[in-house]
């Protein structure tokens, strides 16, 4: 450890911890573009400049670790000149784009102008155009008058994902950055790269001109899409009061300590709640032999509470199968344990979940859902399931899809559970295969339920929701307490749940 | 043209035969030094002749050896630094076309001082036919037992390698030469960690200019007191000046260090081409502040010419006439930093091409009031600001222009 | 790829890979290797240099875009490489440039349409003693007048 003075204040600090990550720890921020928390040191941007005592000349805070007795100012006139030096040669080839710019309202340019710039702009020789459209990925565009070449993006495809799509081409002021020939960004985390950018030169077209950032709330939640946990903001816009339809979720990003990693997710779990959306289901249907209609919640439940108490009544609870997947919380799957296990004779209480997919070797973990350790914890049993078996042996199918129902209903599945005489499904999108199942619920979405998942690493991370699902939606934890008021149980919740 | 090679009398040995080279004496030095000198010996030697490095910097060679760690890692490099691109200057062009062995023999020196066995000759791709003369004079030294494996049979081993740029200034800067020996685009790194520590492949690493090695043969043969004497003043031996522009002679010359400006260019150079005046000098290559002609008196040594606001640099010495308007001079050396620069840093990538710009539009004829100002102001926002010196290199000539012609670049 | 190299230019490139600890730094080496074969490094090259290194094709371009004297496509047979820096313009070069430009009726960056010359302006060659100069393939022609350019032209085939 060392102690070291910023800004008149005493520190201990570890040994070669840079002063721009020392004086960060202390609530000092010092200004940087090309500077990362997950990546190496570059010391190109040259605005994170600082005075350290006994050197003649600045020091890059990014690049000087720090040692014993190190004292630092980070703000003095000569340090705001070299700042505001920085900020008149970006700008001065810089198309000024924020009224119609993603980043605005969090963009460094944006920010650092504000505090270390102010000047009117002297530059009178036509600023050069550029490539302003340039696709780089799936969901991703680049900008290259507004890039001011902090290399962030070049860097992390570098050492990060060690996929290098992205190079610097040229030299000097003719340099720019782009792919090769025509192979685009495909690594898988492409989506870390819009985050990364510390202006608005990479932009993702899933989030491009459709709302401003200065109304979103970053709220912080567990990502659902696979075992790593990723811990996430989810950028949350509670709407506008006069303009319906405008309330939701508009973006994904990783926090800072988003996993031991690094600050990073995969484009899956990025975009995966983005993508249900459009695809989610907010009306319980009933699919009798004449046709579909929808239900009310009151009519829909008495048809389930009647087909439960049936076999309630004579005894043959153990003819009811109810499919759970792991990607419920822990508080719903005890609850689930809970409600399902005090019913005598016992109901076959299941699993099905999405089938594996593949380890990236990265974040992406080979389970596609986020609670299988929660699940093991609690004792569930976990083998596959033999669906001819289950279709055989069951009278009443009460199936948990969550978001998975594309993944786990399948041709061959749906023939093997035709035989059962009432198959109930709690999905939140829609799928084609639904409609072999007599009942259909909505439940929510990711984002909309509040608990706890445990990832691969045994680590227990509870999350609120981000907001609540609206009219017949339920959440699946809803739907289990309801099952329980009909078996005469209360909610089974362990304590301090919600 | 009184050319010595380095005070010795090599350029009468002809051209650049390793036969000739060693019927005048050639690897003498390199056989006392492997045979009665330890390493550390050799160092002590370079060292107390404080040898200059010939590149630009100035930085002692011998002091620059001594940041290599002892002990530590055994894998260690030498860089011949030949990229030779400051404008101006072509002395190592010379050096390495009529003499290769005294280079090849210098850096057989510098690598038994500090313990290198692999060394690289960076050298400017423009130099092509050079490079393959050098890769003769290699095989040559190699057959002869004077490079590659067991040394005059002293069991020291130094392997050289031709290895040529692309057309790219920047890596005459030495971060910026590894970068591009690894393959790379040539950006300077950050220092530290310099490359004594953290050179070429992560390992230390010598960078040496061609012609600082070229001085080592004799500062181990005749010692460095001898050295010392050569020069007029505090910096000790001879220079290779680079002389050009509007003068009757243009060339090299070999004088003693602290020599005047203005015996070079008029006694030794000739003066100015018949019906032409002097109007002003770049003394040590383009990055060297412009120095006008009452300012000639300076002898030609680092300590001199920074007291007079300039510099030696390179030791290439423009000169130029009364014929040629300062805008043409601006113009070259604004055009000549904005290409050159590598793009990393935006003081040194944006403030040479917004000086490039102004300066063309004032060429073409569209000059406006403030233009002059302007480039001033510009060019000290990136004076001490950028990663490596070529910002500075970049902005001091375009400073001392301005400033001492500021009244013909404002007409 | 790697089949499109001759046998003798792929030699050669792996041969140089022996010099060094890590078979990028053989890339500046191959790509004057692949240039004097090929006269140019287009993707075809990048490709088959990029095999031959164990690189990626992207690196070889930053490399190619960022060096002066590499080029993506093929110029003419002569490459007039013209020197625009300080002393060549004191002892007259813009005269030999605009000579040039009017012998051969071209700009700078143009090729002649019988695809003999092309013509470039460059920076300082390290010939300053010789100015005003121009380099053709490695060869510096300096001391240049007017004349002396027509007969270099007329020479050249």
């Amino acid at each position: 450890m060392a102690k070291i003075e910023i800004d008149g204040r005493s520190l201990e600090v570890a040994e070669r911890t840079s002063i721009l990550v020392a004086a960060g720890g202390a609530g000092i921020e010092i200004p940087h573009f090309c500077a990362h928390p997950g990546l190496v040191p570059e010391g190109t941007c040259r605005m994170c400049v600082v005075e350290v005592e006994g050197a003649a000349k600045l020091e890059l805070a990014c690049s000087t670790p720090v040692r014993e007795g190190l004292k630092v100012t980070t703000e003095s006139p000569r340090i705001r000149e070299a700042r505001r030096g920085v900020l008149e040669f970006l700008l001065a080839d810089h198309p000024v784009d924020c009224p119609i710019c993603d980043k605005a309202g969090e963009c460094r340019l944006q920010d650092y102008y504000w505090d270390y710039g102010l000047f009117s702009g002297s530059f009178r020789e036509g600023k050069e155009r550029r490539e302003k459209l340039l696709r780089i990925g799936e969901r991703l565009l680049l900008d290259r008058e507004r890039c001011v070449l902090c290399t962030r993006c070049v860097r992390f495809l570098r050492d990060v994902t060690r996929t290098r799509e992205l190079g610097v081409f040229e030299r000097g002021v003719r340099s720019e950055i782009g792919i090769y020939e025509n192979t685009p960004i495909a690594s898988g985390y492409a989506g870390n790269l819009v985050d990364l950018c510390p202006v608005g030169a990479i932009t993702d077209t899933s989030f491009r001109f459709k709302t401003r950032t200065w109304f979103l709330e970053p709220r912080p939640s567990i990502c659902p899409f696979c075992a790593r946990g990723c811990r996430i903001e989810v950028d949350y816009h509670p709407g506008f009061a006069r303009r319906s339809g405008s309330e939701g979720i508009f973006r994904v990003r990783p926090q800072i300590e988003a996993t031991p990693r690094g600050p990073w997710i995969c484009d899956a779990g990025r975009y995966g709640g983005l993508d249900l959306e459009p695809r989610r289901i907010s009306e319980i249907v009933w699919n009798k032999g004449s046709g579909a209609s929808t239900l009310t919640w009151e009519k829909a439940w008495s048809l389930v509470k009647a087909k439960i108490q049936a076999l309630v009544d004579s005894s043959r609870t153990d003819r009811m199968t109810v499919l759970l997947h792991s990607g419920l919380t822990n508080e719903d799957l005890a609850s689930a344990k809970n409600v399902f296990e005090a019913v005598r004779p016992r109901p076959r209480i299941r699993f099905a979940d999405p089938p594996l997919g593949e380890d990236d070797g990265f974040l992406s973990t080979a389970e596609q859902t986020a609670n299988l350790a929660g699940a093991r914890v609690l004792g569930f049993d976990l083998r596959p399931i033999v669906p001819e078996e289950i279709g055989r042996e069951t009278e009443l199918l009460l199936m948990f899809a969550g978001p998975f129902a594309d993944r786990i209903l399948s041709g061959p599945f749906t023939a093997a559970i035709d035989p059962i005489r009432t198959k109930v499904l709690f999905t939140s999108v829609s799928e084609n295969l639904s409609g072999s199942f007599d009942l259909v619920f909505p439940c929510a979405l990711p984002f909309e339920t509040a608990g706890s998942y445990t990832n691969i690493e045994g680590r227990r991370q509870p999350f609120a929701a981000v907001r609540f699902p609206r009219g017949e939606v339920k959440t699946e934890g809803a739907i289990i307490r309801a099952i329980a008021d009909v078996f005469g149980l209360n909610g089974g919740q362990p304590e301090g749940g919600s | 043209m009184d050319v010595k090679i380095l005070s010795r009398p090599l350029d009468q040995a002809g051209r650049r035969s390793l036969e000739d080279y060693r019927a005048a004496g050639g690897y003498a030095a390199a056989r006392k030094a492997l045979t009665e000198l330890t390493p550390a010996e050799v160092l002590a030697e370079v060292k107390a002749a404080n040898l200059r490095g010939r590149g630009g910097a100035g930085f002692p060679a011998g002091l620059k050896w001594s940041f290599i760690p002892a002990g530590g890692s055994s894998i260690k490099y030498l860089c011949v630094n030949a990229d030779e691109g400051e404008p101006g200057t072509f002395k190592d062009h010379f050096l390495l076309s009529r003499q290769p062995h005294l280079v090849l023999e210098g850096a057989l020196l510098a690598a038994y001082a500090v313990g290198i066995h692999t060394a690289y000759i960076y050298i400017r791709g423009e130099y092509e036919i050079v490079a393959r003369r050098l890769e003769t004079a290699i095989a040559e030294a190699v057959r002869e037992g004077l490079l590659g494996i067991d040394i005059l049979g002293r069991g020291f081993a130094l392997n050289v390698y031709v290895h040529r740029g692309a057309g790219a200034y920047i890596c005459g800067e030495e971060t910026a030469l590894l970068e591009s020996l690894e393959g790379k685009r040539g950006l300077p790194r950050l220092k530290p960690p310099f490359p004594a520590s953290v050179g070429l492949f992560g390992k230390p690493t010598v960078v040496n200019n061609v012609e600082t090695l070229a001085n080592l043969p004799g500062i181990i043969l005749h010692g460095a007191d001898w050295f010392l004497s050569l020069g007029c003043l505090k910096d000790g031996g001879t220079r290779l000046f680079s002389l050009s522009g509007a003068v009757a002679r243009p060339g090299v010359y070999e004088l003693p260090s602290g020599t005047r400006l203005r015996d070079i260019i008029f006694t030794h150079g000739g003066g100015l081409l018949p019906g032409r005046t002097l109007k002003a000098v770049i003394p040590g290559g383009m990055s060297a502040p412009i120095l006008t002609p009452e300012e000639i008196d300076v002898p030609m040594d680092c300590d001199s010419l920074a007291a007079a606001g300039s510099m030696l640099g390179s030791g290439g010495i423009i000169v130029i006439d009364d014929s040629v308007p300062m805008i043409v001079v601006l113009d070259r050396i604004a055009k000549f930093y904005a290409h050159e620069s590598c793009g990393q840093c935006p003081p040194c990538r944006v403030g040479t091409s917004w000086i490039r710009r102004i300066v063309r539009r004032m060429a073409a004829g569209g000059r406006r009031p403030g233009d002059v100002d302007e480039i001033a102001r510009l060019a000290g926002a990136m004076m001490g600001r950028t990663l490596c010196p070529l910002g500075d290199a970049a902005a001091l000539p375009l400073l001392g222009l301005v400033r001492k012609f500021k009244k013909e670049l404002e007409e | 790829m790697t089949s499109r190299f001759p046998e003798s230019l792929r030699t050669r490139i792996l041969e140089l890979l022996n010099r060094f600890p890590d078979k990028k730094a053989a890339l500046l080496p191959a790509l004057h290797l692949v240039q004097n074969e090929r006269g140019f490094i287009g993707p075809e090259e990048e490709a088959a240099v990029a095999d031959l290194l164990a690189i990626r094709p992207i690196e070889v371009r930053e490399a190619v875009t960022f060096y002066s004297m590499f080029r993506r496509r093929p110029a003419g047979r002569r490459l007039l490489q013209v020197c625009a820096n300080l002393t060549c313009t004191i002892r007259g070069g813009e005269r030999i440039l605009d000579h040039l430009r009017r012998r051969l009726a071209i700009e700078p960056g143009g090729t002649t349409p019988d695809g003999r010359f092309t013509l470039i302006e460059v920076e300082c060659l390290g010939a300053c003693d010789q100015a005003p100069c121009l380099m053709i393939g490695g060869t510096l022609h300096g001391s240049l007048t007017p004349e002396s350019v027509d007969e270099l032209l007329r020479g050249l085939e």
